[in-house]
């Protein structure tokens, strides 16, 4: 059976009096890559931002590999094992490809292991390496998301998230970043994308969350809700 | 006077300036505080520094590392204790409190130590090369000073502290995500900030006399240097301390001692007009 390494109950968070959660339930099982869809402002990045302890939740639960999580601080999230790619990449200008890499690492202390990961995304995304030592900011968009998927990845996290993985990148790219994930993901690591982009989003995914408004409208296989007639009409334009 | 006695001077002073205006600039780039404090801390630096050796016979360099981290640790408290709590305010708040920190700090040396300027006195005599003269407590307090701020670069640029406070300059929001605690990256970098400053006045009470007027002197210093130099790189505070030592020397040769530091500021209202980045406009802390 499926064991779940995420399980979110009775999730409500928000900005100060604004409330943008109202009930999130969900769970992600352990080696699959789940999906959160939505349109704009449902509160897809909300949630992740809850999730990594940038934002205290109000209500609900939030329990990674068995222990609650709800309300710790982002190292504390991270040491357990997840990492937060966020909403446009966000690198850090000024600091080269490598640094920007070695910031995931940031609270690990296996030198070794942190080099032979370091290898591995390299490997992954060859012209990382080839840009190493240039301001990772000044790259195109679709290296700065290979470079903000590879520093998830250096802290070597148990589930990976992404926010908006496609956003402002061409066709082309979605789709070689898309393999990327199935790579990573063939080495053991849980994803959890979050996306607009419907299509792209159940190309890789295997389960989806449909939030509408702070609240999870549908769930299911991606196989079954990519033929559903109102996720198809309202989300995929068909 | 010689040309290149105006100018050795000019870069020996210089050399202090940029090591007077590092810490400032960091404190300033990266949490976004203007810290009044600083003119306070160079002098406490000095002072300390001064009393060590006065008592002790101490040979001053040897004390220049323990001043230091005296002052980091002063620095670290203050930020844990006061300045974390509105460090996300507008910059006028920090502004203020640190203002009000300074009064405090500084009434309290004037009550421990009075006014009274003090010298470490080295008498390691002046080297002389035809017509132009080097007393050697200077050279040794411009090579201090540079290995110092050549230290900082190589912290900044190559080590895991180094990384962590230029991302968490960049995008506090990011680097939480790193797991970086913000927070105590602030402290630290106050406290590296109030190190430098330390080991600054140390280096300062071997050359000239130190005294509680110099506080604001010195935090004028601080502010054209950045200014001058451009905010919140290691490079950016070495040009500009280098440009204000040569200007002043320069100027004060030419137009009288008593004029030097106004060019120093004009030439700094003349920069923020038409080049508000500094001389070296950077973009991380390099
Ligand atoms: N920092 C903030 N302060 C106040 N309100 C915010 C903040 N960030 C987001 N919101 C509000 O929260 C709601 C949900 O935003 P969120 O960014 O979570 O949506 P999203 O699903 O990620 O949208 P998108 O697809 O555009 O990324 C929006 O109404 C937004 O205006
Ligand atoms: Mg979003």
């Amino acid at each position: 059976m499926a064991k779940p390494i995420l399980e979110i109950d009775g999730l409500q968070a928000g900005y100060g009096d604004v409330q943008v959660l109202w009930d999130i339930g969900l769970s992600v099982n352990e080696g699959e890559i789940a999906c959160v869809v939505g349109s704009n402002g449902a509160g897809k990045t909300t949630l992740l931002r809850t999730i990594s302890g940038l934002i205290e939740p109000k209500a609900g639960s939030i329990v990674f590999d068995g222990e609650e999580i709800a309300g710790a601080r982002p190292d504390e999230v991270l040491t357990r094992g997840i990492a937060h790619v966020p909403e446009g990449r966000r690198l850090f200008k000024g600091l080269t490809v490598e640094d920007n890499l070695l910031l995931g690492a940031y609270l690990r202390r296996d030198k070794s292991a942190v080099r032979d990961d370091m290898d591995f995304v390299l490997d992954l995304f060859p012209i990382l390496k080839e840009r190493r030592l240039q301001d990772a900011t000044t790259m195109s968009g679709g290296e700065q998301q290979m470079c903000a998927i590879g520093r998830g990845i250096m802290s070597r996290p148990r589930l990976l998230v992404i926010d908006e993985l496609s956003l402002g990148l061409a066709p082309r790219l979605v789709e070689r970043l898309s393999e990327a994930l199935i790579e990573i993901n063939g080495t053991g690591l849980t994803i959890l994308l979050v996306e607009q982009d419907v299509m792209t989003a159940f190309d890789v995914a295997s389960r989806a969350f449909v939030i509408e408004t702070g609240r999870v409208s549908m769930s299911g296989e991606t196989s079954v809700l990519g033929e559903d007639p109102r996720v198809r009409e309202a989300y995929m334009g068909i | 006077m010689d040309v290149f006695q105006i100018l050795l001077n000019g870069i020996v002073l210089g050399a202090l300036y940029a090591c007077i205006a590092i810490g400032f600039s960091l404190v300033w780039g990266v949490l976004n505080v203007i810290n009044m404090l600083h003119g306070s801390f160079i002098i406490l630096g000095g002072y300390l520094t001064y009393f060590a050796w006065h008592y002790t016979g101490i040979y001053p360099i040897i004390l220049l590392p323990f001043v230091a981290l005296a002052l980091f640790a002063l620095g670290y408290v203050l930020q844990h204790l006061f300045i974390n709590k509105v460090v996300t305010a507008p910059v006028l708040t920090t502004l203020t409190l640190t203002f009000g920190l300074d009064m405090i700090l500084y009434n309290l040396m004037t009550v421990f130590f009075t006014a009274t300027p003090r010298r470490v006195t080295l008498d390691l005599g002046t080297l002389s090369f035809g017509d132009v003269y080097l007393p050697i407590d200077r050279l040794l307090g411009m090579a201090l000073a540079l290995v110092l701020t050549a230290l900082l670069y190589l912290v900044m640029r190559g080590s895991r502290i180094g990384r962590a406070i230029v991302a968490v300059r960049m995008d506090r929001q990011a680097a939480a995500l790193m797991g970086i605690r913000v927070n105590q990256v602030y402290s630290i970098t106050f406290g590296i900030g109030a190190l430098m400053a330390g080991a600054a006045g140390a280096i300062f009470a071997m050359v000239f006399p130190v005294t509680t007027n110099l506080t604001g002197v010195f935090l004028g210093k601080a502010f054209v240097v950045c200014v001058i130099g451009g905010l919140g790189s290691v490079p950016g505070a070495l040009v500009g301390g280098l440009a204000l030592g040569l200007i002043e020397s320069v100027a004060g040769y030419t137009i009288g001692p008593q004029n030097a530091i106004t060019v120093g500021f004009l030439l700094m209202l003349f920069l923020l007009v038409v080049r508000p980045t500094g001389l070296i406009g950077v973009k991380g802390y390099e």
